[in-house]
Formats: C-alpha cells, sequence, structure tokens
C-alpha cells in the first residue's frame, strides 16, 4: 500500500548543525502517528519541514503525489496541511469564533473573501466546533482571556475547523492538567480515521493512549518505529531516550 | 442562547457597530445650520478632510497592522492629480487658449509635458486621484510584504518613500511648482455644481466623502477578507498556515488604504485651493499617526474624531496668544499621556464608559437578585 506522506533522506542543518540527518518516514493515510524522541531530536523540524516552514537542503516531501518541499507554506496549507504550534498561537484580539471563522478557509483569494459575512452562514458551523473543543460559552470572548488549556482547545478547534487532510500537532497537551489531557486523547481517538494526523508528544501517557505506531528520532534520525511494546523492548530507544525504566516512567 | 435567532442578533450587532459611524455623520451634516460662518465651515471641511486620511491610516495601522508612516504620501499624490487638473482650468484665462499654466512659462517650458496632458480630463484626474496611490501603494507593498519585511522596517520603508516624492517634487520646479506647489487654481466644477472653497456645496461635498469613506471602510472590516487582515495582525504566520496568502491581503488593505487618503488628498486641494509639498511632508505624515493613536486606532470613527479634535485644537492653539510657541509642547504632551494611559485612545475610553454604565444601569435594574446570565443580559 502506497503511503499518504512521504518523508525521503530529508536533510536540514542550521549554521552547522544537522537538525535532521537523511531522515526517513512514511504514514498512512487515516493513521495517527506519534513522535517522540529526547530535546533536539529532530522533531519539530521534521514537522517545520513538513509544513513549509523549514526548507530542506536535501531530500523530498511528497503528500498524496504532490512535491511539498518546493512549495510556499500557504501553496503546502491549501494542498491540505495543517499545523498546530508548540507555543500556542490564535489570534489574541479576536473573539473565539472569529477565529474559527478565519480558520474555516474553504475560499482563500482575497476578492472570494470580499463578501459581506452577516448572514451568518458559518454560525451553526463554529457552534459545533465549539463544543467539540469545550469553548461554547467562551464564544464572543476574545481569545486572549482564555487560559493556557482553554487557548491550545481553541488552536487544536482551528485545526478541525480548517478540516486539513493531515494535521501536525506539535505538543498539544503541553500545560494542560490531567483531566485535560485525557479529554484532548478523546478528541484525537474521533479525529483519527477521517483526518491523518502526527502528534510531536513527550506526555508518555498520552502516547500510549492514542498512538497506533510510534516512531522514535534519535540526533536527527528514525531510531526506530512500532507499537508502545516494541520501541519499548527497541535496546537502542532504551539507551537513547527513555532509560531502564521504559516508556511509562520516562 | 439556543433560542436566538441568529440572523436578528448578527443584525442587531451590525446595527450597533454602525451607529457611533451614523451619529458622527448626522452631526457632520447638520453642523452648517449651526454655524452661520463660512470662514468657520472652510476650517471644519478642512479638519474633516484630515479625518479622512486618518480614517485611512487607521485602516492600515489599526486593523492591519501596518505602520505606514508615509500616509501623507498617497494624500500628497491625490491632491496633485486635483490641482493638475483645476490649473489646467485656468490656462485659457491665464495665458491664452493654447498656453500653459503660469508656472512652466515662468520656468520657460515650451510644450505641455506628456504627464500633464490626461488632466485635461476633469474625470481621469479625479480617477487618478483614486488609482495612482492605489498602484504606488500596491507595488512598494509587493515589495515589503513579498519579502516579508515587517514592523518597524515598514515604517521606515514608508517615511523614506514620501520623503524621495517629496523631494522629487520640490526638485523639478518645471513641472510640478516645486516649493511653492500648484497655486492659483479654478474651481471645481462638478455636473455643473461649482465648489467654491468656502461653500456650502464644497462642506456638503467633503461631509459626503466622510460617510463615504467611513462606510467603505467599515465595510471592509465588517467581510471575511476584513477579518483575515486583523488575524494577520495578531499572528502572522499563523494565518498563513491556514491557506492564505498574507502579502496579498496585505497589499490589498494597504492599496485601498492609500486610495482613501487619495480621495482625501483630492479634498484637500479643493479646500485649500492650493497643493504644496508640505502635503505630503514628515510633519502632516506624523501627525496622522498622533491624531490616530489618541482617537483610537482599532476605531474607525475614533480615528476620525481623533483627527478633527485634535487638529481642530492645534489649530486653536496655534492661533491663540498664550500658544503661540508652546502649542506644540501641548500637543507631545497630550500623545504621551494617551499613549501611556489609553492604548486603544479615545474609543477605548469611550468604550469603557460605555461598559461601566451599561453594568450599573443593570445592577440597578436587577436590584438585590443576582442574575444567572449575568454575562449574556449586556448585549
Amino acid at each position: 500500500m502506497s503511503s499518504h506522506l512521504d518523508l525521503r533522506d530529508v536533510s536540514v542543518s542550521f549554521n552547522g548543525f544537522k537538525a535532521l540527518n537523511a531522515l526517513n518516514m512514511s504514514v498512512r493515510k487515516g493513521e495517527l502517528r506519534c513522535l517522540i524522541g529526547p530535546n533536539g531530536a529532530g522533531k519539530t523540524t521534521a514537522l517545520d519541514i513538513i509544513c513549509g516552514k523549514v526548507k530542506p537542503s536535501a531530500g523530498t516531501v511528497s503528500f498524496d503525489g504532490t512535491a511539498l518541499q518546493d512549495l510556499e507554506e500557504y501553496e503546502i496549507a491549501r494542498a491540505g496541511v495543517g499545523r498546530k504550534f508548540q507555543v500556542p498561537s490564535v489570534f489574541r484580539e479576536l473573539s473565539v469564533s472569529e477565529n474559527f471563522e478565519v480558520a474555516r478557509a474553504r475560499r482563500t483569494s482575497v476578492l472570494g473573501n470580499l463578501r459581506w459575512n452577516i448572514g451568518n452562514s458559518g454560525r451553526a458551523d463554529v457552534e459545533r466546533l465549539a463544543e467539540l473543543v469545550g469553548l461554547t460559552d467562551q464564544l464572543d470572548r476574545p481569545a486572549a482571556y482564555l487560559s493556557h488549556g482553554q487557548t491550545q482547545w481553541l488552536e487544536i478547534g482551528m485545526l478541525v475547523a480548517q478540516d486539513a487532510e493531515l494535521i501536525l500537532m506539535d505538543e498539544p497537551t503541553a500545560g494542560m492538567t490531567a483531566q485535560e489531557t485525557r479529554k484532548t486523547a478523546e478528541l484525537f481517538a474521533r479525529l483519527k480515521g477521517k483526518h491523518t494526523l502526527i502528534v510531536v508528544e513527550h506526555d508518555m501517557g498520552f502516547v500510549k493512549a492514542i498512538g497506533d505506531v510510534i516512531s522514535v528520532m534519535h540526533m536527527g534520525q528514525m531510531l526506530a518505529e512500532g507499537t508502545a511494546a516494541e520501541v519499548e523492548a527497541h535496546p537502542e530507544v532504551r539507551r537513547a531516550y527513555l532509560g531502564s525504566g521504559g516508556i511509562s516512567h520516562a | 442562547m439556543p433560542s436566538h435567532v441568529p440572523h436578528s442578533s448578527g443584525l442587531q450587532r451590525l446595527i450597533a457597530q454602525l451607529a457611533p459611524l451614523l451619529i458622527v455623520c448626522a452631526v457632520v451634516f447638520a453642523l452648517p445650520v449651526l454655524l452661520n460662518n463660512d470662514f468657520l465651515l472652510n476650517k471644519v471641511a478642512r479638519y474633516l478632510v484630515l479625518g479622512i486620511l486618518t480614517v485611512s491610516l487607521g485602516m492600515s495601522w489599526g486593523f492591519g497592522g501596518i505602520l505606514n508612516l508615509g500616509q501623507a504620501m498617497s494624500f500628497g499624490l491625490g491632491s496633485y492629480a486635483m490641482a493638475m487638473a483645476l490649473k489646467l482650468k485656468t490656462v485659457p484665462v491665464h495665458t491664452g487658449a493654447s498656453g500653459l499654466p503660469d508656472f512652466m512659462v515662468w520656468n520657460n517650458v515650451q510644450h505641455l509635458p506628456w504627464f500633464w496632458e490626461p488632466f485635461r480630463s476633469l474625470s481621469f484626474a479625479i480617477a487618478a486621484g483614486l488609482i495612482v496611490p492605489a498602484l504606488v501603494a500596491a507595488a512598494l507593498g509587493w515589495f515589503m510584504f513579498r519579502g516579508r519585511v515587517t514592523g518597524v522596517y515598514v515604517s521606515i520603508i514608508t517615511l523614506a518613500t514620501m520623503v524621495v516624492i517629496n523631494l522629487v517634487i520640490i526638485d523639478q520646479q518645471s513641472y510640478t511648482g516645486g516649493f511653492n506647489g500648484i497655486t492659483d487654481l479654478a474651481q471645481l466644477e462638478i455636473f455643473g455644481v461649482a465648489f467654491d472653497a468656502y461653500g456650502r456645496a464644497t462642506y456638503y461635498l467633503v461631509a459626503g466623502c466622510v460617510l463615504l469613506s467611513l462606510l467603505v471602510a467599515f465595510a471592509f472590516t465588517r467581510t471575511k477578507a476584513g477579518l483575515i487582515v486583523q488575524a494577520i495582525r495578531d499572528h502572522e504566520s499563523r494565518v498563513r498556515y491556514f491557506g492564505y496568502d498574507v502579502a496579498l491581503y496585505q497589499i490589498f488593505v494597504f492599496a485601498l488604504s492609500a486610495a482613501i487618503a487619495g480621495l482625501a488628498g483630492m479634498l484637500y486641494t479643493v479646500v485649500m485651493e492650493f497643493a504644496s509639498p508640505t502635503f505630503l511632508g514628515v510633519q502632516l505624515s506624523l501627525s496622522v499617526v498622533v491624531w490616530c493613536a489618541v482617537g483610537g486606532r482599532q476605531s474607525l470613527v475614533g480615528a476620525f474624531l481623533g483627527a478633527v479634535l485634535v487638529a481642530g485644537m492645534q489649530g486653536a492653539l496655534s492661533e491663540s496668544a498664550a500658544f503661540l510657541e508652546t502649542w506644540t509642547l501641548v500637543m507631545g504632551a497630550l500623545f504621551v499621556l494617551v499613549v501611556l494611559f489609553l492604548p486603544k485612545g479615545l474609543a477605548g475610553l469611550a468604550q469603557v464608559v460605555l461598559r461601566w454604565i451599561v453594568q450599573r444601569r443593570h445592577a440597578a435594574g436587577r436590584g438585590v437578585a443576582q442574575g444567572v446570565g449575568q454575562t449574556e443580559g449586556s448585549t
């Protein structure tokens, strides 16, 4: 079966430091892939390469047969790639519902968006999204007033609104309480299948709860790939990252 | 809120947002009834025009986050477009049917330069007064926003561009009137109506343009494109990863703002009866920023009122004996105070006061009983 997303021998260096060193990775359609690894392993850089924030110095990225590495960021987004950033990135001066409205990027041209917006055509859609991420009673408040966890959820909700085929999540549960993390895991389980997800996470409980396949990165390369049990048993992974205690103690 | 009909609540909000704009415009239109003094009316018209200019800056700065320190460049280009057309109308009277504008004669110019030729048509001049500033801004925006230039660098580039154009105009005296500008103009005449600078017609023309530009700016901010422009102000790269070409949106709002500034420039020529290099000078351009900040850059009506009030005050202070020397100090102090204590300007202050009144009224209406949906009731 041909893969949905394919990274082939991708390398990138910052001032001589090789952040990615001939990285290979393939993800199937509808899969939820977790990306783990020690600090500086290149996880975030791998997401940056896919969404176009960083251009690879060598190698190719193909998504559904489209070569992404030469496209502009907005073209990659139009091709169906959505990205959640590690630092929650929302429009702080806009209301929650306006945040969703911007994320619903059905039309992207300037002239196409020059129509008057009073009919509330998307209001039902926005309310459904707000319910999904638990922000129903915050819809008319500026995003700046949300708590950290709510801001994380708002951005996740915005990615659902964007309806991208491939969603890249960089530490989506950072700063969340245990309860919030559990709710996020439930949400991801619902997105799986309809969307393809790549999730960078440090919270191993979360990874075990949601991940089908776990990819372990180390020093800009793919170290191991497999289910939680397989990865846990992998000797090199234990040495590089997890320590002798196994995944649950990392 | 499920029982609410969403459509009507959107309409109510629209009316609530439009109300301040319409009230202010109503006052502007009613003013000649109260003010029976043509000299004063001309002065007010001048401040109204500066108000339009400030609204145009509010669009790009307050909504788009693009601090254009050269906003007066668009204003000046519009002003010169109108002055060129009105100057050509005086030629038959001043120097004979096949003559040239008087300042060209003094500079020994033999033929009317090619770029003056189309300004024989007033409709061309009016179109040029809108389109030329928009095109110049779009070209400048293309280089800046494609190259992802942001923040203070945009301000420096726009300011520098304006200074260059200003110097070119001063330098090319034989074609532009140089330092003196273009003076001694004919009256604007549209459909048989003559617009004397001190006449009511001119005042109403300006008032109509105030209404028009406020409505256009308001309508734009209400579109999805307007929303995306505000999102770009808040977090540029986030917008990009939703698939929008950020540079195109920035170029659009930059050019639209320049066109409105061009309209203001044309009106300024009509009201002042001349065009001058000072219209695209650094002093005016920076004053616009102050007016916009004082009024509230994220409120169109606020920016407009900020210009009218502060420019009016500047005028009054600079003419009063007590402040003849010190009025710039007073203005500077005002700016510092507003920036320190009212980051959203007078419009922000008005919002706070309004909310306070509404809350007081609610509290009084409910008496001791605490309502459950207190936050919802405030609409």
